[in-house]
């Protein structure tokens, strides 16, 4: 109470006080891992050009880095990243903390899913994902090098670990999507009795469809359509 | 029948606790299983040794003063029913049940089986209230109010406070409880006045008794002895957000 009165004609310190609350970080959290699956929304429908063709898709890249807002919404988007992380992980050990001496026997009453009871995992496995993604397909560490990027994704997924790996990640998405859709929209305070069965499927299907899209990738040019000479063949005249 | 118990025995909060081994014999199904643990304790006090301390009041299912984890499972295995509520007819000669305390750091241990629950005491009267007038008490249907929200609201107010939803939830969150005790007042008229004062006074107090986050793990629903529905955690939050933004 006496925080709240303090706090009230001071709207920095209303802030300050919202993200240092249990719920408002929850808000934070939620809110910022709603625009991460913006993020990979779009992101999916990118990839998904690969099936197109490599012309396609290496224009779609081309227009991509071009853009001279890139450097902004990638700031934008690393900025989400942070917020969800660090948010998460101040909660995470508030949690602990809050439970110092746990249980010899823990049951519960089967309310929890595989994915609520991993969080933390996937969440570690993604943050992993994400440094190795980005180091080898963004800036290209490793793998075949040039202007060419569809010859280099494909470089990367004719390697049967680094498309295992990249399953495997994409999996732990899912896993992670599977409870953080429906939780986000109860942290937002959506539920009703009417809506949220539906809802609930709905964030479900969304990580399955996700899981499905970007594992469809290194599963198809990695171990189905193993034909780099003539994908690179096609795109020669196109894109250069 | 006999049943196996592996209780948890600690002498204060600053003492060493440990799972200690018991066999009470003569339990029959008609038992509640707090008679069964007043079953013990007269076998123990028969030995000469300390009595099990555990908490207890009405014995109905109505006080939220009974609380144990019996195997795991805040109430034990039953559905929407209290400790007392439990009954040994839940099993059969020779089972081994083991019955810790709740655990939270905003539950402080006191001895064996018992915690102190004070902290929802003080949530409570954080801004659990609304003001009226003292003295006679005024024409009960003054103020109308639609049967539906009498019934969300009265659904909310049935909590009793037992601490099952914290000693369920993974992260030890007081959630479902607070969520109860401001969703009673928020859907009634008479709580308006205080609408924004109080979730926001009641989320402090939960935050400095030390209890966790909601991660949405929905164990708290599935353990409410009351059948209090997650919807009013979304209320909560709800009335959070909206408090902190137009409260002045």
């Amino acid at each position: 109470m006496e925080a709240n009165a303090n706090c009230a004609s001071k709207s920095p310190c209303r802030v300050f006080e919202f993200l240092e609350s249990s719920i408002g970080k929850k808000i934070m959290v939620a809110a910022a891992g709603i625009l991460l699956c913006g993020f990979l929304v779009t992101h999916l429908a990118g990839n998904l050009l690969m099936y197109v063709g490599g012309e396609a898709f290496n224009r779609y890249a081309e227009a991509l880095v071009s853009n001279p807002l890139l450097p902004l919404a990638e700031a934008g988007l690393v900025g989400l990243f942070l917020l969800h992380i660090v948010l998460s992980i101040r909660a995470t050990l508030a949690n602990r903390a809050a439970r110092p001496e746990g249980y010899q026997v823990y049951k519960g009453k089967g309310a929890r899913t595989p994915g609520s009871r991993t969080m933390a995992v996937t969440g570690i496995l993604i943050l992993a994902f994400v440094v190795i993604h980005v180091a080898t397909l963004k800036y290209q560490v490793g793998g075949q090098k040039g202007p060419d990027l569809f010859a280099h994704v494909l470089g990367w997924f004719a390697n049967p670990w680094y498309s295992i790996f990249y399953v495997l990640a994409v999996g732990g998405v899912g896993l992670h999507l599977s409870h953080g859709v429906q939780s986000a929209l109860q942290t937002f305070g959506v539920n009703h009795p009417r809506y949220t069965p539906a809802l609930r499927k709905a964030g479900l299907a969304f990580a399955i469809l996700i899981f499905l899209g970007f594992a469809s990738l290194p599963v198809y040019f990695g171990f189905i359509h193993k034909t780099a000479d003539a994908c690179c063949a096609t795109m020669e005249g196109g894109s250069k | 029948m006999n049943i196996t118990l592996k209780v948890w025995r600690q002498k204060n909060a600053a003492a060493p606790g440990a799972l200690v081994e018991y066999t009470v014999s003569g339990v029959v199904p008609e038992m509640s299983f707090l008679e069964m643990l007043d079953t013990l304790n007269e076998q123990l006090i028969a030995k000469g040794e300390d009595p099990l301390a555990f908490d207890s009041d009405c014995r109905e299912g109505i006080c939220g003063m009974c609380n144990l984890m019996i195997d795991g499972q805040a109430h034990g295995p039953d559905k929407e029913a209290t400790t007392c509520q439990l009954h040994m007819r839940r099993y059969k000669d020779g089972d081994v049940v083991t019955v810790e305390p709740f655990r939270a750091k905003g539950f402080p241990l006191v001895k064996d089986l018992v915690v102190d629950r004070s902290a929802f005491d003080r949530i409570q009267a954080a801004g659990g209230f609304v003001s009226t007038h003292t003295g006679g008490a005024g024409e009960a249907n003054a103020i109308l109010i639609p049967h539906d929200m009498a019934e969300k609201a009265m659904d909310a107010a049935s909590c009793i406070g037992c601490g099952a939803c914290v000693a369920a939830c993974p992260n030890a969150s007081a959630m479902l409880f607070v969520a109860a005790k401001v969703s009673q007042y928020a859907l009634l008229p008479q709580g308006q006045p205080e609408r924004e004062k109080r979730v926001l006074a009641m989320r402090e107090a939960m935050d400095k008794e030390g209890f966790g986050h909601c991660t949405n793990e929905y164990e708290c629903e599935a353990a409410c002895p009351k059948g209090i529905k997650l919807s009013n955690i979304a209320r909560l939050n709800r009335e959070f957000l909206r408090a902190t933004i137009v409260s002045e």
